[in-house]
């Protein structure tokens, strides 16, 4: 019961409200056991019954498909931050060339040294963090 | 095999009609469907387990531990009264939707 538990909660990890989640990991914890017995009550033994029911039960994006409004949310929060990212990839790319170009048109203290290069390393972070957020949204 | 998004509309739908037939448990349900439709309806269990907690949370069906199983109580489902009727609109909106596919693909489909 343990094993399939957890293979349960793992596998809701980061999806749905607790509320539902809690409600949802004994509703499919215990249909699981149940072909678990089915089959062991029909002659395999139980490793296998265990390891053919988790094999053969789905992954989070089956969960997903029996709440519409869920997975439509989820897309949309993922397109979301997908936007966010290439703003903030076009926007770092804007910053930077304005940098570059002021830091080779100007004379005097501007060309003294590249600082450009500290400008781009400055503003890295917001392109990184914006992709960082899709991938998390898209996992 | 159909996929499943395919059907993905009708499935509160099979399950109630199941449902009405007898009690169930859930993996009584996912036998049930492989059997009728000899394994061309690919449905993950993941999805249609998830898709009786969704129909309990909207009062379509309720559920009662029953027999023993290997020492265990299984978890049996049944329609409600709301559950019945919900079955009836979607029996009325599949006639309209199958009237609808037959007058436009005509002779292709009967």
């Amino acid at each position: 019961m343990n094993k399939i538990k957890s293979f349960v909660t793992k596998l809701l990890r980061g999806i749905l409200n607790d509320e539902d989640k809690r409600e949802l990991i004994e509703i499919l914890t215990l249909s699981l056991q149940e072909k678990v017995d089915d089959l062991v009550e029909a002659g395999t033994p139980v490793e296998e019954a265990i390891a053919r029911s988790l094999s053969e039960f789905g992954t989070s994006t089956d969960v997903l498909k029996a709440f519409p409004e869920t997975e439509k949310q989820k897309r949309m929060s993922s397109r979301h931050h997908l936007n966010n990212f290439i703003f903030a990839l076009c926007s770092y790319v804007i910053i930077c060339s304005l940098a570059v170009f002021i830091n080779y048109s100007f004379l005097g203290f501007f060309q003294t040294f590249w600082w450009a290069g500290i400008v781009g390393i400055a503003t890295l972070f917001w392109p990184l963090a914006m992709f960082y957020v899709y991938l998390k949204a898209k996992r | 095999m159909i996929n499943s998004d395919v059907i993905r509309g009708h499935i509160d739908a099979i399950i109630l009609k199941l449902l009405l037939e007898k009690d169930m448990y859930g993996y009584e349900l996912v036998s049930e469907i492989k059997e009728r439709t000899h394994n061309k309806f690919a449905i993950k269990e993941a999805t249609l387990y998830s898709v009786v907690q969704r129909l309990e949370q909207r009062e379509l069906i309720d559920s009662y531990m029953g027999e023993k199983s290997l020492g265990r109580k299984r978890r049996y489902y049944r329609v409600t009264a709301f559950g019945r009727a919900y079955y009836q609109e979607a029996i009325r909106e599949w006639r309209l939707l199958n009237e609808i596919m037959v007058s436009m693909l005509g002779s292709d489909v009967s």
